[in-house]
């Protein structure tokens, strides 16, 4: 049956596409994101890709040329709709007798004087529309644009215009960006991850398995059960039409972490019973392993349930669903499965795999199990001191945690998308999108000086550049025709000016077809939130004294969605690890019988998160949509460890009534499996140091740290605790 | 061997005088459309100017259209009411002017490029250009299926065109197009359009025309009705000054 299940789900990855576009991830209930999904819909924003060129000066006739062929090369791609450059895009310009229609530049007669170059930079600069958004002030570096059909096959798309242009071998440098290149970008990150990271994560966890069991089951098994849970989350992910986002694109290294931990378990406690009956000690492991890898399991599976109340991103809501479903399939795994199969294939040579177990406990034991136990019994305040120390420091640390919803973080540095950020925010006044929507006769001449008059008071903000909208076209024809740069005042007149500007493309970017809604468009440079925060209420100031009935104004952009996102990040953190905390204490103070144990079991993983988050202020790691997931995983398979102390501890000393040897009991066997589990899950973890994205390494590297932090809490501070408390009861 | 050689060579050599004879041809075809387009000394005609967009979203226009000769053409809009009275007059030398009412005055175009969509049409300035195609592109005949259509394949003179080239299917008795196929420089065809000719007196004339740009999914069907020839229309009808009135 698990073969057929497998089989079957595992057809079902092949249908699993990768979908990396963060917008599509924004909540419909969030006004701005539903704002700014429907403007890319209704005008294409979303869609657009763009070419950054750079080189010494734009304005030779060998680098226009280049422009002239990108621009070309790119309008053959299938699935670009328009391209937009130095060299076709429209101009409508005043002369001696009338006006002039046609492109800024001829392309195919492109400028070859000074004179000539003069003119035309001339013209790029008077122009609000070129200036800063077609080439730089400093002209070192142009834009070409495109834009995506609808529904085209976006990565076919980017990797095509980067294939082409890169073919081209330009002298000048070339970088892209622009959601359909970020979001392929990323795609091809993710699948890199995938293809490389997960067979190193299973190098080493292989590895670690070999040196505590030295045995192939003991290697195999874990790693089988995990495979075979991660095939099964993410073939029902793909049954159920879900898409792999860059945050559950972890989602195989955290089963292969997570899940071979409870056959970790399983088969450490059938190995301990020196038994040479292979059933029978595979029964009775169960029967006491039973309890703890259910547990275990059902405290992981509420920290990825956590995520599901109070994220603000879709995938991360995703994210938690299928790794909650993993890690169920795992647990499952280990009890039914594994010990099924370790039954079946080593019946016959049980007798040799025990015989190195014997020489790996007393190893453990006595370098390291021993001297900690003596320590606690001796200087238990001294721990406790320690503990309370690093506690105390970390919480002056949370203080200085940095909140960071930027997408570009994701890319390491040096990486050109980057760099094509800082060209956009340095020369092309940035990369976030704000669009300021309009609802209203987009032909009434109140309306369109609206939009001059909102275009003016934006460029104002220190954060905006340029602003374009249909009015600044209206209001340049009017300049062209009768020498007045402003919106005409009667509506007849702009009715007959459409006749124009019909049918050109850039139309479509700015109003809709029925002429009803328009777009101011523009970017935001800051990457800074109080600077968005400050915007925002600059911008609602206008809006709300300036939106009449006729004329509706809202605004939208990723600036508002990236301050919604920060709020959400402390809210979604909060929300997921009080869910978390609370039901983790619950569900072990109820299945131990008692709240005390519960309470007790959480006192190192708190700890260990206070110092999480402590490391995240000093070190400047900042919560990003990655990293807020860190503390409540850390939580669900973290506090797994207290669970093994605090039940074995208990279990001793109901029976003794003997604190010393119930503790010593606890880390001398518990302590053993703890440690190879740390290992494991923490290497398996650190596999993502490795990762292409930023956030992913840094979410790798917490969890190592939260496991470490967690496992020694429960190794030291609970046992000093547990000392303590019994002896007051004396 | 030898004998085979002098094959070949007399196989090549025959080619060429069929190519060169087919050339000349083809010129001939060329002039002959253009002659039967510009028989007419003058035309008017009601047009009615229907612009489809890819998700099906119909615009209509209507002109009024006034030509004389091949290259003086007046079109007066009578439909969208906002556009009605919007006026563009064609004359030598792609010079054009246009005139708003609103405005009050006419304006003059200069048409910097070509390959610029017509507002808001699939027809670029380059399709509508008044001089004869003959003058414009250099014709090759190419094989026909059909018994009863001339194939033609134009190439542009001008270095300033869209079109790498042009593949033209006429009707053999009378030398009216039928189709076009617009061809960019990576072979790919991008537009296409059909014709239907309709004989009104002497004359042939482009009843129905659809331009499609396959690219944009977009296209502009043109009705001619009403359609009058050879009513002597005056010199002043198209000028400058007459366009306000």
């Amino acid at each position: 049956m698990v073969v057929i299940a497998t089989v079957y789900l595992g057809l079902q990855l092949k249908n699993l596409s990768i979908d990396a576009d963060i917008l599509r991830s924004l909540p419909e209930d969030d006004p701005h994101a539903a704002l700014l999904k429907q403007i890319s819909e209704k005008f294409g924003g979303n869609s657009m890709g763009i070419i950054i060129l750079e080189t010494d000066n734009v304005y030779q006739t060998e680098v226009l040329e280049h422009i002239r062929s990108i621009t070309d090369t790119l309008g053959y791609i299938e699935g670009i709709l328009s391209v937009q450059s130095l060299t076709n895009i429209i101009n409508i310009k005043g002369s001696e007798l009338g006006i002039e229609v046609g492109q800024l530049v001829d392309e195919y007669e492109l400028p070859t004087t000074s004179e000539q170059f003069e003119g035309l930079r001339n013209n790029v600069e008077a122009n609000e529309m070129y200036k800063g958004t077609i080439v730089s002030e400093d002209a070192t570096s142009t834009l070409i644009i495109f834009t995506l059909k609808d529904g085209a096959n976006v990565s076919a798309v980017a990797n095509a215009v980067i294939a082409k242009t890169e073919a081209m071998h330009l002298p000048e440098k070339l970088y892209y960006i622009g959601s359909p290149m970020l979001v392929t970008y990323i795609s091809e990150l993710m699948k890199n991850d995938l293809i490389n990271l997960l067979p190193i994560a299973f190098l080493v966890i292989a590895i670690i398995l070999l040196l505590a069991f030295r045995s192939a089951s003991g290697v195999l098994l874990p790693l089988l059960t995990a495979v075979i849970a991660i095939i099964w989350s993410l073939g029902t992910m793909s049954l159920l039409g879900y898409k792999m986002s860059m945050i559950s694109n972890n989602i195989p290294i955290i089963l292969l972490a997570v899940g071979s931990a409870y056959t970790i378990h399983v088969l450490n406690r059938i190995n301990q019973l020196k038994t040479t009956d292979r059933d029978e000690a595979i029964s009775k492991a169960l029967s006491y392993v039973m309890v703890p890898v259910i547990l275990a399991a059902i405290t992981t599976v509420i920290g990825f349930v956590s995520f599901i109340f109070g994220a603000y991103l879709d995938m991360i809501v995703d994210f938690g669903i299928f790794t909650a479903l993993g890690t169920f399939f795992a647990c499952l795994l280990s009890i039914f499965f594994a010990p099924a199969l370790l039954d079946i294939f080593t019946s016959k040579k049980r007798n040799k795999e025990l015989i190195p177990n014997k020489v790996r406990r007393s190893f453990l034991s006595e370098k390291l199990l021993s001297p900690l136990n003596i320590l606690l019994f001796k200087h238990p305040k001294y721990v406790l001191l320690t503990w309370s120390a690093l506690i105390a420091l970390s919480i002056v640390g949370i203080f200085f945690i940095q909140r960071s919803v930027d997408i570009q973080e994701y890319f390491k540095k040096g990486n050109p998308t980057r760099e094509a950020e800082r060209i956009m925010i340095e020369k092309f006044g940035g990369v976030k999108p704000v669009f300021v929507l309009f609802k209203g006769d987009m032909q009434s001449p109140e309306v369109l000086k609206m939009m001059i008059k909102m275009g003016e008071y934006m460029k104002q903000s220190p954060d905006i550049y340029t602003t374009q909208s249909v009015a600044d076209l209206i209001a340049e024809i009017n300049f062209a025709i009768t020498g007045e740069r402003k919106v005409p005042d009667d509506q007849a007149v702009i009715e007959q000016f459409w006749f124009l500007l019909d049918g050109n493309e850039v139309m479509q970017r700015f109003v809709t077809e029925d002429l009803d809604e328009g777009i101011i468009i523009s970017k935001f440079k800051s990457a800074d939130n109080d600077a968005k925060k400050e915007f925002a209420r600059y911008m609602d100031r206008f809006i709300e004294k300036n939106s009449t009935k006729d004329c509706r104004i809202e605004i939208t952009g990723m600036p508002f969605v990236d301050i919604t996102m920060d709020r959400s990040l402390i809210n979604s953190q909060l929300g997921s690890i009080s869910i978390a905390i609370v039901f983790v204490i619950i569900i072990v103070g109820l299945i131990l019988r008692s709240l005390y144990s519960g309470l007790y079991a959480s006192i190192p993983i708190v700890a260990a998160i206070i110092i999480l988050f402590g490391v995240m202020g000093l070190t400047g790691i900042s919560l990003n949509i990655a990293t807020v997931l860190v503390a409540s995983v850390a939580l669900g398979i973290g506090i797994d460890y207290s669970i093994h102390i605090i039940s074995h501890f208990n279990d001793t000393f109901q029976k003794t009534g003997d604190v010393r040897k119930a503790i010593q009991d606890a880390i001398m066997i518990s302590g053993n499996a703890i440690i190879i589990n740390v290992i494991s899950v923490s290497a398996g973890f650190l596999v993502l140091v490795f990762s292409d994205m930023v956030p992913l390494q840094y979410f790798g590297i917490l969890i190592a740290l939260s496991m470490l932090g967690s496992s020694l809490g429960a190794m030291t501070l609970l046992p000093v605790i547990l000392i303590l408390v019994h002896s007051k009861e004396k | 061997m030898k004998r085979v050689q002098i094959f070949f060579l007399f196989v090549i050599s025959f080619v060429f005088t069929i190519n060169g004879a087919i050339a000349q041809d083809a010129s001939t075809l060329l002039h002959n459309m253009d002659n039967l387009m510009s028989a007419p000394k003058d035309k008017q005609a009601t047009v009615k100017i229907t612009l489809t967009n890819s998700s099906g979203k119909v615009k209509v226009r209507e002109a009024m259209m006034k030509q004389k000769g091949k290259d003086k053409k007046l079109y007066r809009y009578t439909k969208p009411e906002s556009q009605a009275g919007i006026a563009t007059l064609s004359l030598p030398d792609n010079v054009m002017w246009l005139y708003l009412p609103a405005i009050g005055r006419p304006t003059k175009i200069s048409l910097l490029s070509k390959s610029q969509a017509f507002t808001g049409t699939d027809f670029s300035y380059e399709d509508m250009e008044s001089k004869p195609y003959s003058e414009r592109y250099t014709p090759t005949l190419l094989e026909s299926d059909k018994p009863d259509m001339y194939v033609l394949e134009l190439v542009p003179i001008s270095k300033k065109s869209k079109y790498a080239k042009i593949v033209l299917t006429l009707d053999k008795t009378n030398f009216y197009p039928l189709k076009m196929d617009f061809y960019n420089s990576r072979g790919d065809k991008f537009k296409e359009a059909t014709y239907k000719y309709a004989k009104q007196g002497d004359y042939w004339y482009a009843k129905e025309l659809l331009m499609t740009d396959l690219k944009k999914e977009h296209s502009t069907a043109i009705e001619m009705t009403d359609v009058k020839f050879d009513q002597g229309l005056p010199d002043d009808e198209f000028t400058v000054e007459y366009l306000k009135q």
